[in-house]
Parts: structure tokens; C-alpha cells; sequence
């Protein structure tokens, strides 16, 4: 079983190299002479008078709350699907009535107006 | 040692970094980053005890949802790292008893008796057609199917919760209703007035 998943660990390895070799030859290839100056964020003009880090609305939030719900029913419909032959009308059913009720929920929101982008 | 204990040491050694460095990272969305390579690392430990179904389970939902919300809710704190470090002695005291009870808690339930490495050995090679998904469909849909059904009542009391708490409505946004203007008859907005023509 375990071999199926080579390719994807070759995959990371392969990822873990691509993203670390070029930092890794940049720093020791490229030339570094670090300056007050260059580092500096504005070489003229104003020093920063606040800073940058605020509060905002992030108001994907709440469909990004949903998003997780339905993402678990989804991990529940993949173990379902593929044993649907052999457990036959009982499961069909039982995972029936959990979609019903989150159909219930998805109505909810609906209606609610949580899924509309003012 | 053979190359499957290799792999285990090599994701156990990334795990155990990055789980140190969510706690020690001064920018809580270096954290929390790093708190995403620490699920992948996880769900590739589980993969090697052959939990297949888990590990992409984790991989779906932590890395794929919840963490996506963990950012956005690091983006909408005001992180102000000097204003973080005034409470630390204060809060100091309260979180020492509960990081003390949570760990006596754990110890309580996975003591020696159950977490030793004999208490755990590790499963035997399945045969080859053996597919771990297919046991947990098996299991869930049939012998389990009522705390499956209380699942989704869960998930339906989490959607209704979720909208209670955060959901907000602008009183100053402007928008079109599409449906509206598609639904606007041409008595709504021409009125024909007869008159009697004019002369000069």
C-alpha cells in the first residue's frame, strides 16, 4: 500500500529541493554588501509615520467558516462512494439523510444572506 | 535501518521542528505557516502507519480549510508584537494552570498503560488489495451510521452558529439586485399621459 504513495514523497522531496537550493546558492553565490541606505525603505522622503499593520474586514471570513462545514461533509463522501456497491440501499440512505440535513443549513445560510457579497 | 524508517525519522524531525517553531515565531503568520507544514508533516506520519484515509483527510481539511481561516483571522487581529509582550506575566499564571492541567489530563488518559512502545506496536502489513478507506466506508455507513447522522447535526449546529456570531449586515453598501432588474416590467417606469395635441 505504502508504495502507491512513493511518487508523492518523491514529489516533496523533489518540492523541498526546488524551493531551498536557489535560496541556499543565492545567498552563498550572490554578492551581500548590506548599507543602512539600501536597507532602508525609502532611500528619500518620509520616515513611515505609523505602521503599516491595521485591523481590516476580512469579510470572505464567514464563507470561509461554511467552506470548512461542507469540506468535512465532503471527507465523509469519499469513503461512501467507494464502498457504495457493497453496503447498498441502508447506506445509501443513512448518507441521504445526513445530506438532508445539512441541505437544511445550506437552505439556512442561503436565505440568510450569508452567502451574498452585498 | 530500512528506507521506511528513514522516511519516519525525516518527517518525525520537520514535525518536531515546525511544531517548535509555531510556538517560538514572533510574527504569529510565520506561526502559523508554520503550523501548515507541521499538518503536512503530521499527515505524512500517518500515511506511514498506514491511516491513508486520515492522512488525506488531514491534508483536505486542516491545510486546505482550517488554516486558510487561521490566516485570516491572524490578518484581522492587530498584531502590534510590543502590545503582545506587556500581558505575558500577567497571563503568565492562568495559562500555567491550564497548560498544567491539560497535561496531567493527557497523561491520565494516555499513560504508560496505552502509550508505551510495546502498548502500540506497529500494524502488520495488510495485503495488497487492502484499501483503509473502504474499511472505513464499511464501518461508517453501516455499523456507525448513527453518530454519522449526529455528524451532520453537529455540522448543521456549527453553519447555524457560524452565521449567528459573524454575520453582519452593512447598512452602507450599495448593490444591484439582478433579479430585480431583470424582473421590472415597462409599466413600472413609462407612464403614457394623453394630451391634447398643442397648437402654436
Amino acid at each position: 500500500m505504502l508504495i502507491e504513495y512513493f511518487p508523492i514523497l518523491l514529489f516533496i522531496l523533489i518540492g523541498i529541493g526546488f524551493g531551498f537550493v536557489p535560496m541556499i546558492a543565492g545567498k552563498l553565490v550572490g554578492p551581500s554588501k548590506p548599507d543602512p541606505e539600501k536597507l532602508s525603505p525609502y532611500e528619500c522622503g518620509f520616515e513611515a509615520f505609523e505602521d503599516t499593520r491595521m485591523k481590516f474586514d476580512v469579510r470572505y471570513y464567514l464563507v470561509a467558516i461554511l467552506f470548512i462545514l461542507f469540506d468535512l461533509e465532503i471527507a465523509f463522501l469519499f469513503p461512501w462512494a467507494i464502498v457504495l456497491e457493497e453496503i447498498g440501499m441502508f447506506g445509501f440512505v443513512a448518507m441521504m439523510i445526513f445530506l438532508g440535513i445539512l441541505v437544511v443549513g445550506f437552505i439556512y445560510e442561503w436565505k440568510k444572506g450569508a452567502l451574498d457579497w452585498e | 535501518m530500512d528506507f521506511q524508517t528513514a522516511v519516519f525519522y525525516f518527517l518525525s524531525t520537520i514535525l518536531v521542528v515546525a511544531s517548535l517553531r509555531v510556538i517560538t515565531a514572533r510574527n504569529p503568520v510565520h506561526a502559523a505557516l508554520y503550523l501548515v507544514l507541521s499538518f503536512f508533516t503530521a499527515g505524512g506520519v500517518w500515511m506511514l502507519l498506514r491511516a491513508e484515509f486520515l492522512a488525506i483527510a488531514l491534508v483536505l481539511v486542516y491545510v486546505g480549510a482550517v488554516m486558510v481561516l487561521f490566516l485570516f483571522v491572524v490578518m484581522m487581529l492587530d498584531i502590534n508584537i510590543e502590545r503582545l509582550r506587556e500581558g505575558f506575566w500577567a497571563n503568565l499564571v492562568p495559562g500555567l494552570i491550564v497548560a498544567g492541567l491539560m497535561l496531567a489530563e493527557m497523561f491520565a488518559v494516555l499513560g504508560a498503560k496505552y502509550f508505551s512502545a510495546g502498548a502500540a506496536p506497529a500494524p502488520e502489513a495488510p495485503a495488497m488489495d487492502y484499501s483503509n478507506t473502504k474499511e472505513l466506508g464499511r464501518l461508517i455507513y453501516t455499523e456507525y451510521v448513527y453518530p454519522f447522522e449526529l455528524a451532520s447535526v453537529i455540522l448543521l449546529v456549527a453553519i447555524i452558529a457560524a452565521i449567528a456570531l459573524t454575520m453582519r449586515k452593512r447598512k452602507d453598501t450599495k448593490f444591484q439586485e439582478p433579479a430585480k432588474q431583470i424582473a421590472v416590467r415597462r409599466e413600472d417606469r413609462v407612464r403614457l399621459v394623453s394630451m391634447p395635441a398643442e397648437k402654436e
